[in-house]
C-alpha cells in the first residue's frame, strides 16, 4: 500500500510538468500583447516597450519557461506583473475561499442527489422517479450565470434574505460567511447534484438486480436496510470516481459563479489574470488547479478500497 | 416671557430641523462598487482607468477639476504662468502632511516629478512620463514655492496635473518601497490606505490630519469590484453597496424610475466610434471611407441601441470640452445614400465593397455592429463582423492588423487629450496609421496657443480636414451616470466620472 502510494506520487511529477508546458505554450498563443494590454489603450509606445522588457517578454518563450521552472523548483512561483505581489501569497489567499465554496457545493449536491437518487431507483418508473429525473435534467441544463442572477434578484433584491455578494472569512464572521456561501454553493452544486443523482439512480438499479440483494431480501431484511446498507454502499463506487473527475468541472463552474457573486477565489483570479495576460499568475493558478485535480483523483483511488474491500491496491509484479 | 420662550423654542426647532436636513454628518461606512478590480494603487505605475477611482480619496492632486471642467486649486493654492508659457510657478498649500507624517512641500513636488521622469529614481519606467516629459527642470524656490520649466509651451499641462500626474506620493514611502509602493500607497488625501485584497476589496480609513477640515465625513470606504454589470446593479438594489461607478446603458431606464435609488446624469468627456486603417485596402481609398460614413444615421443609432443614453457625435469634443461648439465637431451629418453611391462610383466600385469590422464582446457592441451593417448594406457595402476579446482587439488595432475597428476613448478634460495622440503622425494612439502634415502642424500649434479662442479655431481647422479624410468615424458621446442610495449625500458629480468621495456623507 505504501509503495503503491509512493509510486503514484512519483508518477504525478511528469503529469504536472506536461501540464505546465502545455499551459505555458497556450498562454503564449493567446492573441494580444501582454505589455500593451497591461499598459492599457491610453499609454504611449515607449511605456509599452519599457514594460515589455520589465516583464521579460523580449526573451524567447523556451527561455522564459526554463527560467520559470527553475524558480518553481526553488519554491518561487514568480510575481504578478500587475502589482508585483508574489503569486504564491495570492494563491494561498484565494485557495481556501474556493475550497470552502467547492466543499459546500459538494455537500449541497449530496444532500440533494443521494436521497433523490435512492428514491428514484427504489420507486422506479413512479412519479418520484420521473420528477427527480426531470429536475435533474433541468439542473444540468440551466446555465450557472442565469441561475446566479435569478437567485440574487429573488433572495437578495426582492426578499432581502441573503446578502447579494462578497466574502467574509469564517473566523471573522461565521454566520455572514454561511449566508454569503449559500447562493454561490447552490449554483455550483445544482449541476453536480443532477449528475450525481442520475448516476446514482442507474448504479442503484444495477446493484439492486444482483444476487446478494436478493439474498438480503430473502434473509428478511427490511427494504430500508437493504437499500441504504447494502445497495447504496455498492452503488457509490462509480459516484466516487465521477466526483473525482468532476473537480475539474467544479473549478470551471467556480470561474462563473465567483464572478457573479464576487467571491474572491481561484476562479475570479483565473479570469482576471487571463484577461490582463498576467502570465505568472495564470501559470500559478493552472498549476495549483492541476495539483488539486491530480491529488483528488489519487485520493479517490485510495478511497475505493475503503468503500469496497474487494478492491485491493497492489503493485503489479510485471 | 412665555412668548419669548416659545419664540426661542420655535427658532431652535426650526434651525435644528434645517440643520439636520442640510449639514453633513460624520461617521459611517461607505461601500462603493467598481467595474473592475483596481490592479495598481501607485499613481505613477497605474495604467488602468479604474485605479483613478480609488486615487481620488487616497491622494490629493496639485490642481483639481471643477464641475464645469475648470482647473481649481488643490495642493497648489495658486500659480503663475510666464508670458512665454514655459515657466510655471506654484504656491503650495501650507501645513499638509502625508499619511506617514512626511511633510508635503516643494521638495516633495520635485521628488514626484523626478519619480515620473527618471526610472532610476522610481525603480521602474513610469507610464506618467509621456504626460510630463516636456518638464525640463523642477526648482525648489522656497519650501512652499516650486518652479517648473517646460521645454516648450504646452497648454494641456495643468489638465495633466489634475489627474494621476499631479497626484503627490510620499517621498519617504516611495524611496523605501520602490515598485512595492503600489501595495502600501501613501498620499496626502482625506483617506489613508488600510488593505487591499485582490478581486475582493480595497479598504480606506479617514485620515485625521488632512488639511481640509470639511473633507472626509465617512469613517471608512470599501471599494469592491463587480465585473459583471448585472451583479453590480443587483448589489446596489439589494443595499449591499451604496454607489456604483459605471451604470450599464441597459439599466439606465429602469434606474431612472426606481424610487429607492438616485440616478445622476451628465455629459461625459469621451467619444466612441470606428478606427479606419487608412494604410491598407480597402480603406486606403478615401472615397470608400466617405461612402461608408455617408451610410450612417447617427441619430437612429443612438436611439435604437442606446435609447438616447448617448449623444450622436461627429467629433472628439463632447459638450463641456473646449472645441465642442465648432461646426465640424457638433454638426451631425445626415445619412445620405445618394452621396454614398456617388462616392462608390468615384472610387471605381459602383457595386459596393466588403470590409471586416472588428469589435469587442457584449450585447451593446454587437448591436452597434449590426445596426451599422444593415445601414451600410443598403448602399451595397457589406460588413463582416468579427468579435474579439478586448485585449486582442487592442493589440490588433495597435499593430494595424485590421480594416475597421470599434474602439473609443474615455476622454480628457483638455481637448488635446482627445485628439493629439490619435491623429498626429506616428502618435501613440494613432491606430489608423494616419499621416497628414497639415494636421500635424495644426495640432502642434494648438498645444502652443494659450488662449481658448485660438485653440478652438485650430481644432476646428483640424476637424474640417478629418471630416474629409475620415481616419476615424465618430459615432456617439457617452453620457456619464452615477447611481447610488438616497442615503448618500453631498456627492459632486463630475463629467470625468470620478468618485470624489471626500465631500460625501451618509444620512442615518
Amino acid at each position: 500500500m505504501t509503495r503503491y502510494i509512493a509510486r503514484r506520487l512519483v508518477l504525478t511529477i511528469p503529469v504536472l510538468l506536461l501540464v505546465s508546458i502545455i499551459v505555458f505554450s497556450l498562454i503564449n498563443l493567446i492573441p494580444g500583447d501582454p505589455a500593451l494590454i497591461m499598459a492599457g489603450p491610453e499609454a504611449g509606445k515607449e511605456a509599452v516597450e519599457a514594460l515589455r522588457i520589465q516583464m521579460g517578454l523580449n526573451r524567447p518563450v523556451a527561455v522564459r519557461y526554463l527560467i520559470w521552472l527553475n524558480h518553481l523548483l526553488h519554491g518561487d512561483l514568480g510575481k504578478s506583473v500587475k502589482d508585483g505581489q508574489p503569486v504564491l501569497n495570492i494563491l494561498l489567499l484565494k485557495l481556501p475561499v474556493t475550497v470552502e465554496l467547492a466543499a459546500v457545493a459538494i455537500l449541497i449536491s449530496w444532500l440533494i442527489a443521494i436521497p433523490a437518487g435512492v428514491l428514484a431507483a427504489w420507486r422506479r418508473r413512479s412519479v418520484i422517479d420521473y420528477a427527480a429525473t426531470t429536475v435533474a435534467l433541468a439542473g444540468i441544463s440551466i446555465p450557472n450565470f442565469w441561475l446566479g442572477i435569478m437567485l440574487i434578484y429573488f433572495f437578495a433584491v426582492n426578499l432581502r434574505w441573503l446578502p447579494a455578494s462578497g466574502y467574509v472569512e469564517p473566523w471573522i464572521d461565521l454566520s455572514r460567511n454561511i449566508k454569503l456561501m449559500i447562493m454561490p454553493a447552490i449554483v455550483l452544486g445544482t449541476a453536480l447534484a443532477a449528475l450525481v443523482m442520475r448516476l446514482l439512480r442507474s448504479s442503484m438499479l444495477e446493484v439492486m438486480g444482483t444476487e446478494f440483494i436478493r439474498t438480503a431480501h430473502a434473509k428478511g431484511l427490511s427494504d430500508r436496510l437493504v437499500l441504504l446498507k447494502h445497495a447504496l454502499k455498492n452503488a457509490m463506487i462509480p459516484v466516487a470516481t465521477v466526483m473525482g473527475l468532476q473537480l475539474g468541472g467544479l473549478l470551471g463552474g467556480a470561474v462563473i459563479t465567483e464572478t457573479i457573486f464576487t467571491v474572491p477565489g481561484i476562479g475570479r483570479l483565473a479570469v482576471e489574470s487571463i484577461l490582463t495576460r498576467d502570465y505568472p499568475m495564470v501559470q500559478g493558478v493552472v498549476l495549483c488547479s492541476a495539483v488539486a485535480i491530480v491529488f483528488v483523483n489519487f485520493s479517490v483511488d485510495i478511497l475505493y478500497s475503503v468503500i469496497d474491500p474487494r478492491i485491493r491496491l497492489v503493485e503489479d509484479k510485471a | 416671557m412665555k412668548r419669548m420662550f416659545l419664540a426661542v423654542a420655535l427658532t431652535v426647532v426650526l434651525v435644528g430641523g434645517l440643520a439636520s436636513a442640510q449639514t453633513a454628518r460624520r461617521g459611517g461606512q461607505l461601500r462603493a462598487g467598481l467595474d473592475a478590480d483596481p490592479p495598481n494603487l501607485d499613481p505613477h505605475q497605474s495604467t488602468a482607468a479604474v485605479d483613478r477611482q480609488v486615487f481620488q480619496s487616497l491622494f490629493d492632486k496639485l490642481v483639481d477639476l471643477s464641475q464645469d471642467l475648470q482647473i481649481v486649486p488643490m495642493l497648489a493654492l495658486s500659480w503663475t504662468i510666464s508670458s512665454d508659457a514655459k515657466t510655471y510657478i506654484f504656491k503650495l498649500r501650507p501645513n499638509v502632511v502625508f499619511h506617514d507624517g512626511t511633510p508635503f512641500n516643494a521638495e516633495a513636488v520635485k521628488f514626484n516629478f523626478e519619480r515620473m521622469l527618471d526610472p532610476t529614481v522610481a525603480g521602474f519606467p513610469s507610464p506618467r512620463r509621456s504626460e510630463v516629459n516636456l518638464v525640463q527642470k523642477v526648482t525648489v524656490v522656497d519650501p512652499l514655492t516650486v518652479q517648473i520649466d517646460l521645454e516648450k509651451p504646452y497648454s494641456p499641462f495643468l489638465a495633466a496635473l489634475s489627474d494621476r500626474a499631479g497626484m503627490m506620493v510620499s517621498p519617504t514611502a516611495a524611496r523605501r518601497l520602490g515598485r512595492g509602493f503600489s501595495l502600501e500607497p501613501v498620499g496626502t488625501g482625506p483617506y489613508k490606505f488600510v488593505e487591499k485584497r485582490p478581486q475582493d476589496r480595497v479598504v480606506l480609513e479617514r485620515f485625521d490630519r488632512h488639511w481640509d477640515k470639511n473633507a472626509g465625513y465617512v469613517d471608512r470606504i470599501t471599494f469592491r469590484p463587480f465585473p459583471d454589470e448585472q451583479a453590480r446593479v443587483a448589489n446596489l438594489r439589494s443595499g449591499e453597496i451604496d454607489i456604483i461607478n459605471i451604470v450599464p446603458a441597459t439599466e439606465v431606464a429602469a434606474l431612472k424610475t426606481d424610487a429607492r435609488l438616485k440616478l445622476l446624469e451628465r455629459g461625459g468627456l469621451g467619444y466612441q466610434g470606428i478606427y479606419i486603417n487608412v494604410s491598407a485596402p480597402p480603406f486606403n481609398n478615401r472615397a470608400l471611407r466617405q461612402a461608408f460614413n455617408a451610410t450612417i444615421d447617427r441619430v437612429t443609432l443612438a436611439r435604437v441601441v442606446f435609447g438616447d443614453t448617448v449623444t450622436p457625435a461627429n467629433g472628439p469634443f463632447p459638450k463641456g470640452v473646449l472645441g465642442y461648439d465648432s461646426g465640424p465637431n457638433s454638426r451631425i451629418p445626415e445619412r445620405n445614400l445618394d452621396l454614398a453611391r456617388a462616392k462608390l462610383r468615384e472610387a471605381g466600385q459602383p457595386n459596393g465593397f466588403t470590409f471586416t469590422l472588428k469589435t469587442g464582446t457584449g450585447r451593446i457592441e454587437q448591436q452597434v455592429a449590426q445596426v451599422l451593417q444593415s445601414m451600410a448594406g443598403e448602399a451595397g457595402i457589406k460588413i463582416n463582423i468579427e468579435i474579439l476579446e478586448f485585449g486582442t482587439l487592442l493589440s490588433q488595432l495597435d499593430a494595424h492588423r485590421y480594416e475597421a475597428g470599434r474602439l473609443g476613448w474615455s476622454g480628457r478634460p483638455d481637448p488635446d487629450g482627445n485628439i493629439y495622440g490619435f491623429f498626429v503622425t506616428g502618435g501613440g494612439l494613432n491606430n489608423s496609421a494616419y499621416a497628414n502634415p497639415q494636421v500635424d502642424t495644426l495640432l502642434d500649434a494648438a498645444r502652443i496657443l494659450n488662449t481658448a479662442d485660438l485653440r478652438r479655431r485650430a481644432y476646428a481647422d483640424v476637424l474640417n480636414v478629418l471630416n474629409e479624410d475620415l481616419p476615424y468615424v465618430f459615432l456617439w458621446w457617452p453620457k456619464e451616470y452615477k447611481a447610488f442610495t438616497p442615503k448618500l449625500q453631498g456627492f459632486v458629480h463630475n463629467s470625468d466620472g470620478m468618485l470624489r468621495l471626500r465631500t460625501v456623507w451618509l444620512s442615518p
